[in-house]
């Protein structure tokens, strides 16, 4: 049996993050932490109704379509930017040894390397980094 | 005294309508200069954008190429913060280069106040990445252009939001100090005291995290019995500030208490710390409520060239002070670890 591992997986609310966070329930062993790290930016300070402060249901009944338990899932929210928020899943609190990311953020347009989330998690992760591709959901 | 101004620069092209970081805050901290009546002593220095070369000094060659690109081919979103136009590279450029013409004017005339009024702000950018609303690092271009140059070169940022990209840039070079106060936690997640420098520049990094409802004392406090040892030891040739109004605690993205009449006691503060006339320029950098910026720029730009002004009280009795004990032992703590630890490495 592999040692538990703790998986940090960006989450914007975006489809794309969303298939992220499925394929993470799919290949998840069932001993491993799942954390859901939503970063905090500037806007969100404007908003009436912040939507950082629960896990969105949503997320949960995902893990329960997909048979994870979700006594091992949690919920994070990092003040910063999306990449330098997963980034920092490394380090303590979190110490993550897997980062999962979508392909595409909320905001990004396809094949742009500027803004790239996920192509900027993998310049500088220190840990491997899993790419999930927008297709992976429905497919 | 003259206050020496860049611009007027057009960036009404760098726009994302119902963003917060618009046009209307150059407006807005172009009315507070009109409202000082300098007339004469007022020196408009033409604008001129940063070269590539300049721009090298602090930003990767494949992110300015990105940037570029991404502006010609139309703009749009670069993470949940940042945008841009086709505009926004040739006004970054001259946001840029505003500071670099200021300090060449200050140093032209030995005399005087410069302040940098460009958008989009930099203190964000980091080396490689666009964030926080912001696309070049103004201040770091003009800090790394004086560096370069041989200059020792104090950053002061009171911004609201701690300025990773200006620490990031700056982490390892011994000729700048950067000193931050900011509200924490926060956009941008950064700046925790224990962040203290680099190898080649341990107690280059100041960096003292407030908490929500810090009020004038505190952060007067914070930059002279925290900062000010370290900015006396450091010996600056120059003082650059990051002035964010964001603190105001009208501003919409944070929630400090500070007042207009706060920013102009910190203006004050910093303009001592400046060796000597000619050597102090303040770039704009936050500030979203569009009467707090106008009123906080008046303020602070009146007190420091000694124009009357009437202003807002100063706030104070706000939470920090436990909160500046414990910086003060966190970085005390930090330093020795690094000097501790450099020293084995340099032990035969």
């Amino acid at each position: 049996m592999t040692a538990p591992r703790t998986i940090a997986v960006g989450y914007d609310a975006s489809p794309d993050s969303e298939s992220a966070v499925l394929w993470t329930f799919h290949n998840a062993e069932p001993h491993d932490s799942v954390i859901i790290v939503h970063a905090i930016g500037l806007l969100e300070h404007l908003r009436t109704t912040p939507s950082h402060h629960e896990m969105p249901p949503r997320l949960s009944e995902l893990a329960r379509a997909c048979g994870f338990d979700e006594r091992h899932l949690h919920w994070y929210v990092d003040d910063g930017d999306a990449c330098s928020a997963l980034l920092r899943a490394v380090a303590p609190p979190i110490n993550a040894s897997l980062l999962v990311v979508g392909s595409r953020g909320l905001s990004h347009r396809a094949g742009l390397p500027l803004g790239s989330t996920s192509l900027e998690v993998v310049q500088h992760a220190t840990i491997p980094v899993v790419v999930v591709p927008t297709s992976y959901a429905s497919s | 005294m003259v206050l020496v101004v860049n611009g007027p620069c057009d960036d009404s092209g760098h726009e994302d309508p119902g963003h917060p970081e618009r046009p209307g805050r150059s407006i807005a901290a172009r009315s507070a200069i009109a409202d000082l009546h300098l007339e004469s002593d007022l020196i408009t220095v033409a604008p001129r954008a940063a070269s590539r070369a300049e721009l090298l000094l602090v930003h990767q060659g494949n992110y300015l190429d990105e940037l570029g690109a991404f502006c010609y081919d139309g703009g749009g979103d670069i993470d949940q913060d940042t945008y841009a136009t086709y505009d926004s590279w040739s006004i970054a450029q001259h946001a840029a280069g505003g500071g670099l013409a200021v300090i060449e004017e200050l140093r032209d005339r030995n005399e005087g106040v410069g302040f940098v009024v460009t958008r989009p702000p930099g203190h964000h950018a980091l080396r490689d990445r666009a964030m926080g609303f912001c696309l070049l690092n103004n201040i770091a271009v003009s800090a790394a252009a004086l560096s370069h140059q041989g200059e020792r070169v104090l950053i002061i940022d009171w911004d609201v939001h701690h300025g990773n990209g200006t620490q990031q840039i700056f982490w390892n070079d011994p000729n700048v100090l950067y000193v931050s106060t900011h509200q924490s936690p926060l956009f941008p997640g950064t700046g925790a005291a224990g962040e203290v420098g680099g190898w080649q520049a341990i107690d280059g990094t100041v960096n003292i995290p407030l908490p929500l409802g810090a009020t004038g004392d505190i952060l007067q406090r914070a930059f002279e019995e925290v900062a000010g040892p370290v900015v006396e030891h450091f010996g600056p040739t120059w003082v650059l500030v990051s002035a964010g109004f964001d603190g105001h605690r009208a501003d919409p993205l944070a929630e400090f208490e500070l007042t207009s009449g706060d920013f102009s006691r910190l203006t004050q503060l910093v303009a001592s710390l400046a060796p000597r006339p000619g050597r102090l320029a303040l770039f704009l950098e936050g500030g979203y409520d569009l009467d707090a910026l106008r009123s906080s720029i008046h303020a602070s730009l009146a007190a420091v060239l000694g124009v009357s002004y009437t202003t807002e009280p100063h706030s104070h009795g706000g939470p920090g002070v436990d909160q500046l004990l414990h910086v003060r032992h966190e970085r005390r703590v930090a330093v020795e670890t690094l000097r501790s630890l450099e020293a084995q490495e340099d032990a035969p």
